[in-house]
């Protein structure tokens, strides 16, 4: 199966997660998903999915002004997406649990 | 657009955000400009990284970035909103009618009547194209100008239409051949509709300036209908050319302009002038020569005769004086 695919689904568990750690503005976000090992993670999804997340009341942001180069806008996470968090954490393990069971052929 | 945030960004860059801003031209302005914002930022990002790798590369074009953005943001794909609920509504409202009894009651009736459309469409398979290539020839079209033809080809075509109509088709050769059905039905009324209509009175003549200010189309209306002419006679049968006719108020006499002519050609009206030019209306019988634009004059009747007319016949006996001043014969067209 492709991962892009798998990684829509779990692009908000992602990004929440990443931006928890520490705050980030845009490009910085696709960065550490990167490196963290989603290297299929476009950055218009990430730019898409911080756009969402800051509409439905999970994120804050604020811009921090640039002597060299462009301001950056930074994205915060907040107490909503603290509990966003949490509720997709959970759902992720037992998802992915359920999966791991089926595929050692162990009984679900 | 310009970038006053980011004003380090290459003409490559600013090309690709104009581009995406394009593809998310439907959306509301603070949410677009929002997402540009973001974009901005990336590129103004991605160029003080100092990578020189092409912009479309490292983002795929501006579409396809446009609609992982649109989607990973939760907004609707380009176009897709409005159209599929305009269409939802369009299926609602096709949908009540279907359910509607009535509706039920004209599909059967449909049902029922098509054995006739089967022979009308035959019909007018042949027809509609000879209407079309004028040779229009009512109820019988004559392909090619030939009526025996027209015999043939219209029961063959009127046997073949109703063989297909009890056929079953695929649904593609079916669609198709109600979509051409319903082309051929439209053309078919147009043309009816066309040929019905009155024959327009101001195609290729011109009217005397005094018929401007005559009331509508016929000047001079008898009880037998509009008057294009009155031929006189003197009392003793003798038909009279170019008498000069004025009503009771002694005005000139008007008579409306002769349109259409027993052997088909067109003529035009050929007034007399008088010594300073100016025609005069009011002679009659009205003259009318041959129009010369129109087609073959060998098909036409050089002369057009004078109907005949049953004059009365007056007393022998009468006075040489009164013969000036007796009765004088005039018969209107």
């Amino acid at each position: 199966m492709d991962a892009s695919q798998l990684l829509k689904g779990v692009l908000d568990v992602a990004v929440l997660a990443v931006v928890r750690e520490a705050d980030g503005y845009g490009y910085d976000v696709v960065r550490r998903l990167r490196s963290a090992g989603l290297e299929e993670v476009g950055d218009a999804s990430v730019y898409g999915t911080l756009r969402r997340l800051y509409q439905a009341g999970a994120l804050t942001s604020y811009v921090v002004p640039s002597d060299e180069g462009p301001h950056r806008k930074y994205y915060a996470i907040n107490d909503r997406g603290r509990s966003v968090l949490e509720d997709s954490g959970k759902t992720w393990r037992t998802f992915v649990d359920a999966v791991d069971g089926l595929l050692s052929g162990a009984p679900a | 657009m310009s970038s006053p945030t980011a004003p380090g960004l290459t003409q490559e860059a600013r090309d690709y955000l104009a581009d995406v801003d394009r593809e998310l031209a439907d959306l509301p302005a603070e949410e677009r400009a929002a997402l540009l914002e973001d974009l901005e930022l990336h590129l103004a990002a991605l160029a003080e990284e100092g990578d020189d790798c092409p912009v479309v590369i490292r983002l795929g074009s501006p579409a396809a970035y446009a609609e992982e953005l649109r989607a990973a943001a939760g907004l609707p794909a380009r176009g897709a909103l409005a159209p599929s609920a305009r269409l939802a509504e369009l299926r609602r409202v096709a949908a009540e009618v279907r359910a509607h009894p009535l509706a039920g009651e004209v599909r059967r009736l449909w049902v029922e009547l098509r054995p006739a459309w089967w022979v009308l469409r035959g019909y007018l398979v042949v027809a509609v194209p000879c209407a079309l290539a004028g040779q229009w020839d009512f109820p019988v079209p004559a392909p090619l100008g030939s009526d025996e033809l027209g015999v043939l080809m219209v029961p063959a075509a009127i046997a073949g239409s109703v063989v297909l109509g009890r056929r079953e088709l695929a649904p593609l050769a079916a669609r198709l051949l109600t979509g051409a059905g319903a082309v051929l039905a439209l053309v078919a009324f147009v043309l009816a509709a066309d040929r019905t209509s009155y024959p327009s009175y101001d195609a290729g003549y011109t009217y005397p300036a005094v018929y401007d200010q005559a009331v509508g189309e016929h000047p001079l209306v008898s009880r037998y209908g509009p008057v294009t002419d009155v031929l006189p006679y003197a009392a003793d049968g003798t038909p009279l050319e170019d008498v000069l006719l004025y009503d009771q108020d002694g005005r000139p006499l008007q008579v409306g302009f002769q349109e259409w002519w027993a052997d088909g050609c067109a003529r035009v009206l050929r007034q007399p002038l008088a010594a300073d030019g100016v025609p005069v209306p009011h002679a009659f019988p009205q003259t009318y020569a041959l129009d010369p634009a129109f087609g073959d004059p060998a098909l036409c009747d050089a002369t057009v005769a004078r109907p005949e007319v049953s004059l009365p016949t007056f007393p022998e006996q009468v006075p040489t004086a009164a013969t000036a001043t007796g009765p004088t014969g005039v018969a209107g067209d």
